[in-house]
């Protein structure tokens, strides 16, 4: 909504609520944060500008039209002074509900009404409930008003005066029975006490002053067990010693109280202290841990600790406090968890370790063993070439032979040369003459 | 009329406020974080009450600032809240001589806060707080008092010698 509109919307809601929300008597302290900033109350019908400040409307709305200039489309927030052209009235649920709870006295405390309602109730309370509102005496002709309490049944008009019978004092019927029961002068009553007769309206005083009245000696508090009429009880107080001795109660009393108070406060010091050195206890103990090296402190400080806890426990079982005890132990375990905590951790971190130089290891031995094949290559075709001209004179020799003794050493030669069948024929001519190749010595290796 | 709701629970407020120093709380390893809030002394300097026959008319004194020419002086005030209070700023006066280049001779403060820039949100104590602020921090360049304001541009040292004298003549008796 922008800012015409939500004035226009103001000025037309000018309602008449029976009761001042802002004028109400809180019963307890409320949250400041439930507080607009303008009227200084919990919010009444909150709004929201763009910077998130909620104000109450009607505050917002008598804050704009003092201080905006004629009909420009901004306004400064009053919080924050940030531009705010448009006004939201949507604020949340929770803001209104926790304003509405909040306890407050039924305005109308100065004509008797005592009730206490939460705020968001007190329309309908004074409007409805409250037997203490004035409302138009039911006959028109009449015009004076009326408690609502007094109303009768039948609608009649209450404002007729009567006369009382004994004092011959005119009182308006509304006012006629309570008139006749307590306040008529002339109604008398007998004092049970001194037995003189009064006027009833005087006995609540009389009954203070009378001195028939019995009464208990002003030092009862103190012990003394003497009861009687108020008339006599100076002379007692003369004679009664606790009566004497009290005001020494007194100051008694009050250095008493004052060293409770001072004993609270060192209590709370002795608590804060206390918190303090268990807080500097287990640093230590966690220092301790991390300067020892390995498993071995670590027991020693457990037992160490065990030891501790045992001299804890035994001094506090004679201080009796069984709380920090259980405090302690609870820190204990707390301790321990985290020990097993950073040993898992120390296990994994190994564990990660062990298998990354494993595989460094196995890469260099694989690496290692490709070397050694190559090595291994490189003899055997030095061998090769070494032994391919024997072969070459040999297959001559044979080949001489085998034109001259027939198919007995084909066979040989066959068996020999089975795999790399062309290059047989060219091979080991050629042999002697060709250079050492690398990528041949693996296959021919097969042929040794 | 009846005093609006505000004006009583702010009253209230300036007149609970100068309380005294609580015992020094111990604070050890943290452990009592409340007792920490309570150790907060009361900074302001600033006392404001009401006339008995006129709750809208408040007596004030403020504190100068330290390590300002006005340090050491307690200045007096007249602050009115009108009817229309808190849509309206409260009107506000120095009682007390004041060499202050935005004071002048009546004791009238030229300050955005009381003028145009006042908020409904804006509160007596946070005024007033913005009056010592202003003590400690005077603007020659936007000033009430011409006089005071060119002598203040033109040699600073000595408009603060004359402020501090005034402030011993004036605000120390």
């Amino acid at each position: 909504m922008n800012i015409p509109d939500f004035l226009a919307l103001e000025a037309d809601s000018e309602s008449g609520d029976l009761v001042d929300l802002r004028a109400l008597d809180f019963v307890s302290s409320y949250d400041s944060h439930l507080m607009c900033p303008i009227c200084h109350c919990p919010f009444v019908q909150p709004v929201r500008l763009q910077c998130d400040h909620v104000f109450c409307r009607k505050c917002l709305g008598s804050a704009i039209t003092t201080v905006r200039s004629a009909d420009s489309e901004e306004f400064p927030c009053p919080s924050c002074r940030t531009p705010a052209t448009r006004i939201s009235m949507n604020v949340p649920r929770l803001l209104i509900n926790m304003c509405d709870e909040i306890q407050v006295r039924c305005p109308l405390l100065g004509d008797g009404c005592e009730e206490v309602v939460p705020r968001g109730h007190i329309q309908s309370h004074v409007e409805k409930y409250c037997g203490y509102r004035l409302v138009p005496c039911p006959d028109e002709s009449c015009g004076k008003n009326t408690r609502k309490k007094d109303l009768q049944p039948d609608q009649r008009c209450m404002h007729s005066y009567c006369r009382c019978g004994r004092c011959n004092e005119d009182i308006m019927e509304q006012d006629f029975a309570e008139h006749d029961k307590e306040l008529c002068p002339s109604l008398e009553t007998t004092c049970v006490d001194c037995g003189t007769t009064i006027p009833q309206r005087t006995l609540k005083q009389h009954i203070e002053t009378c001195p028939d009245v019995v009464s208990p000696c002003v030092a009862s508090k103190y012990g003394c067990q003497v009861k009687i009429r108020r008339a006599d009880i100076a002379i007692h107080e003369q004679q009664c010693p606790l009566v004497s001795i009290g005001p020494y109660f007194e100051a008694q009393n009050t250095r008493l109280d004052s060293l409770e108070l001072t004993m609270r406060h060192l209590q709370q010091r002795n608590e804060i202290f206390e918190d303090g050195l268990a807080n500097i206890r287990s640093t230590l103990r966690d220092f301790a841990r991390a300067s020892g090296n390995g498993g071995r402190s670590v027991i020693g400080g457990e037992r160490d600790q065990q030891a501790r806890g045992d001299a804890d426990e035994s001094s506090d079982l004679a201080t009796a406090f069984s709380s920090h005890t259980t405090q302690y132990l609870l820190s204990l375990h707390e301790s321990l968890r985290e020990e097993v905590n950073q040993i898992s951790h120390a296990l994994t971190d190994l564990d990660a370790r062990a298998s990354m130089t494993i595989m460094n290891e196995c890469l260099r031995i694989k690496e290692d063993m490709a070397h050694t094949n190559a090595a291994v290559n490189s003899v055997r075709m030095q061998v090769q070439w070494l032994m391919n001209p024997r072969l070459h004179n040999g297959a001559r020799a044979g080949g001489i032979r085998t034109s001259t003794a027939g198919n007995e050493s084909p066979r040989t030669q066959l068996t020999s040369t089975s795999a790399p069948g062309p290059s047989n024929a060219a091979g080991p001519s050629l042999g002697p003459l060709r250079p050492r190749r690398p990528s041949d010595s693996g296959r021919e290796g097969t042929k040794l | 009329m009846a005093l609006p709701k505000r004006i009583i629970k702010e009253t209230e407020r300036l007149m609970a406020e100068p309380y005294d120093y609580p015992h020094v709380p111990l604070t050890v390893f943290g452990a009592s974080s409340d007792s920490l809030s309570l150790c907060i002394s009361r900074v302001s300097g600033i006392n404001a009450v009401p006339h008995e026959d006129n709750l809208r008319y408040f007596d004030v004194s403020i504190h100068g600032p330290a390590q300002s020419p006005y340090e050491g002086g307690i200045f007096r005030l007249e602050l009115f809240l009108p009817d229309d209070y808190p849509m309206t700023p409260p009107k506000i006066r120095f009682l007390t001589k004041i060499y202050h280049p935005n004071i002048d001779r009546l004791g009238r403060i030229c300050l955005d806060v009381l003028k145009n820039n006042w908020s409904p949100a804006l509160q007596i104590r946070t005024i007033l707080l913005s009056i010592q602020a202003l003590l400690g921090a005077p603007n020659p360049d936007d000033p009430l008092a011409n006089d005071v304001a060119q002598r203040w541009k033109d040699d600073e040292p000595a408009a603060i010698q004359t402020a501090k004298e005034w402030t011993r003549t004036h605000a120390m008796t």
